[in-house]
């Protein structure tokens, strides 16, 4: 595993490295202490994928409601 | 299968100077709710004597010697504020470790589906090398290494729900990669320690300080959150429980406020545990619990559970 740190990762890195996380941790062939620090990554992967999506969710949002009811096209958000 | 209850009558023959509030009493009222006909089912058994062998798992041999020459002839011998010995003390703390060490190879052996281990003194604060806070030998943290050590398993977890943190489990279980530690308590409460950032040589450790006046709604969010999901994603071979009920809102040590029913809930949340992740294996020793009332109808309604669940 890299663990690079957390913030560094895309959803889609973030994403992935979590699905190894799951996977390892569900096969149970690691040591325990091992575990634990698989299970720290994977919550801290889990939050990071998390606060992408809602990020995401938001922008959406910002497009959703702009306007008087009406689609007012794409506007750019800060920070995309 | 059943559960497996361990007793012995030596654990009565620690006795603790009068007003003291780990009392021989403590078992009295256990043992009589224990006694009702709906326990007749347990499979009761004579807690054995540990020998220096077992003990030499947490505890250096100028430790034991030491305790063991610190017992008086007579009367009292205070070994710190609130730890005393009597004659009969040694006998009783390793028997308390000898049952705690008996239910594991029972539990393990399936013999009983799990158990309860009713001993004193407790054992969670006792450390390597210090007697302390009414305890001599660490008794759980004692039988985890021994599940690891003799039965050869790679995956234990102790929760030790004792209102009081584990200070002792924990400096005995510092080290041990193979046994995950969680500790609930009061804090601020007696003996201080028990920090979040307390976490042990590899991390497996973990505090979850609970504050004062809180109550089973608090503790049960700290569980859900903060205990069950590490459980499960460990998927421990065995569970020991430190079952102190001084978190009971009767409790005259300390200021949390669980009720009876908070205890019956704990134990069956980490009986679904182990349902699923080790073949209900569940060992629970008693801890600490001074409101003798409160204390009886806690053990009734932990066992309670656990024979619900070994049935």
């Amino acid at each position: 595993m890299t663990d690079r740190p957390v913030a560094e990762l895309s959803f889609e890195e973030a994403m992935k490295e979590l699905e190894g996380v799951v996977g390892q941790l569900e096969r149970g062939d690691v040591a325990l202490d091992e575990s634990i620090r698989l299970y720290e990554r994977g919550a801290e992967l889990k939050k990071r994928c998390e606060a992408k999506l809602k990020e995401a969710e938001e922008k959406v949002a910002a497009i959703t409601l702009d306007g008087d009811g009406q689609p007012a096209g794409l506007k750019t958000v800060e920070g995309l | 299968m059943t559960t497996g209850l361990w007793t012995h009558d030596a654990f009565s023959g620690h006795v603790t100077p009068a007003g003291h509030p780990e009392q021989v009493a403590r078992l009295t009222y256990a043992e009589r709710a224990l006694s009702a006909n709906r326990y007749a089912g347990l499979a009761r058994f004579q807690a054995p004597l540990a020998d220096d062998a077992a003990l030499l798992r947490c505890h250096p041999q100028s430790y034991i010697d030491r305790i063991v020459a610190a017992e008086p002839a007579t009367g009292w011998r205070q070994l710190d504020e609130d730890t005393h010995m009597s004659p009969g003390s040694v006998e009783a703390a390793r028997r308390a470790v000898g049952g705690a060490i008996a239910a594991v190879d029972a539990v393990m052996a399936g013999d009983v589906g799990n158990a309860f281990v009713a001993a004193r003194p407790p054992g969670h604060h006792a450390e390597r090398e210090t007697p302390m806070g009414f305890c001599l030998f660490g008794t759980v943290a004692i039988a985890a290494k021994h599940a690891l050590d003799h039965h050869g398993l790679s995956r234990v977890a102790v929760v030790d729900f004792d209102v009081h943190h584990g200070n002792g489990t924990q400096d005995l279980l510092w080290e041990e990669p193979r046994a995950v530690f969680f500790s609930s308590h009061q804090s601020p409460l007696w003996p201080g320690t028990g920090a979040e950032s307390e976490r042990g040589a590899h991390d497996t450790i973990f505090n979850i300080p609970l504050e004062p006046d809180s109550g089973g709604a608090t503790m049960r969010a700290a569980y859900e959150g903060r205990v069950f999901p590490i459980l499960s994603a460990l998927k421990p071979e065995l569970i020991l429980i430190s079952a102190g009920f001084d978190a009971h809102m009767a409790d005259p040590l300390a200021q949390l406020r669980w009720q009876t029913e908070d205890f019956a809930w704990i134990t069956g949340r980490l009986c679904d545990l182990a349902e699923e992740m080790c073949q209900g294996r569940v060992v629970s020793v008693l801890e600490g619990g001074y409101d003798l009332d409160a204390l009886a109808a806690s053990v009734a309604a932990h066992v309670d559970v656990l024979m619900e669940r070994s049935a």
